[in-house]
């Protein structure tokens, strides 16, 4: 059995009388592209807000990397290792696409204010290193040439791949994509999945959420499905597939 | 070579700029208007503040004079009353400001949603109270006279032609230490919480200490702007920090542009002049003319009137460049 990056036990939250997840028990494993699928209302925003830190859980625990989470704000989660997108991608409009992939570098350079003002060298220094890394993640996901221009001109599949770029450079262990095929064409999903399969490669665990059963079906090494705030079924795409729970969860059942 | 135009031109603006701005206080030149020009420049003190705050981090604080007035009067009463050297008075008005804007900063910043205007609304009406009503200090409605002048050695900035170059040093030290602070790390952080709060977050950026941070700095800016202001008028008085002291501060930083640090001289410059020589006929109906101007500007050119100026300029040079290369 191999490692997991991250662990949920007992996970649950209610909103007032509203049970989004129940008790759920998950295991993302080390460098493995995990995908959460189920219908609207399954509880996947919920669990993606839980382990990204939007939410608190109400029972139960996360453990990432073996350390318990529960309290840890969302912007230490960041730093930590735990890097998310989000599906209405939120870039920030008022930027260059390469100042926004810089300011992805947040938890991993550390001059403030005072360096800033006064120019010191720290700041010189960090900038530099700040830089040549946002160019190396645009690089990464091919929108080098764009560097200069604003963010939020480039077409919607530029601007999901900007905000991958974004979350990469905090230099994640583990990537949150929420949702980030929806509103592609096929040839922009093919690029995603490609850039995903990379990221992979480069020992990320990535963790989806994601409607687009082709694409899940396509990359997802495991796959977690959820329905009413449980989880139905887990296994390869292809067992998945296959499980009698999961097809009814979505096609419904027969009425004999 | 058309970059290298472009170059040439922009310093030979600053160059102009600057010989101007050296010339103001000279009585050949806009002598008689050195006291606005002055006042312009602790004016823009407090508007840089306000932009970083306001236009950077997107946090409103409608109570901006409440900070400027403590600085003001810290360092009268100290340097007046307690006989402390004025120097020594403006770091303290400075550090005690600064520790005050934290613990109204604080709480206020670790509720979710814009609760800063109104924080800050009421400050700047119990502040207002308090220059007047703590009169065994402050000298109550009347105010304080004879605050002591600033000095270095034997030199002492007894005239306002010293004074204009003491207090511009400041502005343009605290222009270009807050343009530094934009163009970094920190000032990416403060955009990216403009832009969207989920997101900067989402990227590891503590949302609340970077805002209690820019407000503590606007707030210390502010101070230094007042110790300034009372060392060189030598009296303050409550009415120069009431509520509409704070709106006009924010005028001021709408039309200096949001977005820009440099626009807050052009924006604290047009506000001054409207409010110190043209509209003092109008009386209390100038309240009006602030009004309009904000409304007007955040229809028409929400990026501020300084921006938008800008850019018209950019257009006409650049259509300028393009006769030029035709011939």
């Amino acid at each position: 059995m191999s490692e997991s990056i991250l662990e949920a036990r007992g996970l649950g939250k209610t909103f007032g009388g509203l049970v989004a997840l129940d008790r759920l028990d998950l295991a993302i494993e080390k460098g493995r592209i995990t995908a959460v699928i189920g219908p609207n209302g399954a509880g996947k925003t919920t669990l993606f807000n839980l382990i990204a830190g939007v939410y608190s859980a109400t029972t139960g625990e996360i453990r990432f990397q073996g350390m318990p989470v529960n309290h840890i704000p969302a912007h230490k989660r960041t730093a930590m290792g735990i890097a998310r997108t989000f599906q209405n991608i939120l870039l920030f409009g008022n930027m260059t696409v390469l100042e926004n992939v810089m300011t992805g570098q947040h938890p991993r350079s550390s001059y403030g204010f005072l360096e800033a003002a006064l120019r010191l060298p720290k700041a010189h220094r960090e900038e530099e290193t700040i830089s040549l890394k946002a160019m190396r993640y645009l690089n990464l996901v091919g929108l080098g040439m764009y560097a200069q221009q604003e963010a939020t001109s480039l077409p919607l599949g530029q601007q999901k791949l900007l905000g991958i770029a974004r979350a990469l450079a905090t230099d994640p262990k583990l990537l949150l994509l929420d949702e980030p095929g929806a509103g592609l064409t096929t040839l922009e999903k093919r690029a995603l999945a490609d850039l995903i399969h990379r990221l992979s490669e480069m020992g990320i665990s990535v963790l989806l959420v994601e409607h687009d059963m082709p694409l899940v079906m396509g990359i997802a090494q495991w796959v977690v499905v959820l329905d009413s705030g449980q989880k139905i079924a887990e296994g390869t795409a292809a067992q998945v597939q296959k499980d009698q729970r999961v097809i009814s969860a979505y096609l419904g059942e027969e009425i004999e | 070579m058309l970059r290298r135009a472009k170059g040439n031109w922009t310093y030979f603006v600053i160059a102009a700029l600057l010989l101007f701005s050296i010339l103001i206080p000279f009585d050949w030149f806009l002598g008689r208007y050195t006291g606005l020009v002055i006042l312009i420049g602790i004016s823009t003190m407090v508007t840089v503040g306000l932009c970083l705050l306001m236009g950077y981090t997107g946090q409103v604080s409608l109570g901006q004079a409440a900070f400027y007035g403590t600085g003001a009067y810290v360092s009268a009463i100290l340097s007046k009353t307690y006989g402390v050297n004025p120097w020594l008075a403006m770091l303290i008005a400075a550090l005690a400001t600064g520790a005050f804007a934290y613990v109204i900063g604080y709480p206020t910043f670790r509720l979710r949603g814009n609760y800063l205007a109104m924080a800050t609304l009421g400050l700047g009406v119990i502040m207002w109270i308090l220059f007047r009503q703590l009169s065994q200090y402050t000298g109550g409605p009347d105010g304080m006279a004879g605050i002591p002048y600033l000095s270095i050695g034997g030199f002492v900035f007894n005239t306002p032609f010293k004074r204009y170059f003491l207090v511009w040093l400041f502005c343009l030290v605290i222009l270009l230490v807050s343009q530094n602070i934009v163009r970094s790390r920190a000032g990416r952080a403060l955009r990216a919480i403009h832009g969207s709060e989920a997101a900067a977050e989402s990227i590891g950026i503590n949302v609340t200490q970077f805002k209690v941070k820019i407000f503590v700095l606007s707030a210390v800016y502010a101070s230094l702007a007042g110790s300034l202001f009372a060392h060189h008028l030598r009296h303050v008085s409550p009415q120069s920090f009431d509520f509409m002291a704070s709106v006009k501060l924010v005028v001021m930083a709408v039309i200096g542009g949001l977005a820009s640090v440099w626009g807050a001289i052009f924006g604290a410059a047009t506000t001054r002049i409207l409010s110190d020589e043209l509209l003092l006929r109008f009386g209390e109906l100038d309240v009006i003319v602030y009004g309009l101007i904000l409304i007007l500007v955040m229809i028409f050119m929400p990026e501020g009137l300084f921006v938008k100026l800008k850019d018209v300029i950019a257009q006409w040079r650049l259509r300028y460049e393009q006769r030029g290369t035709k011939t």
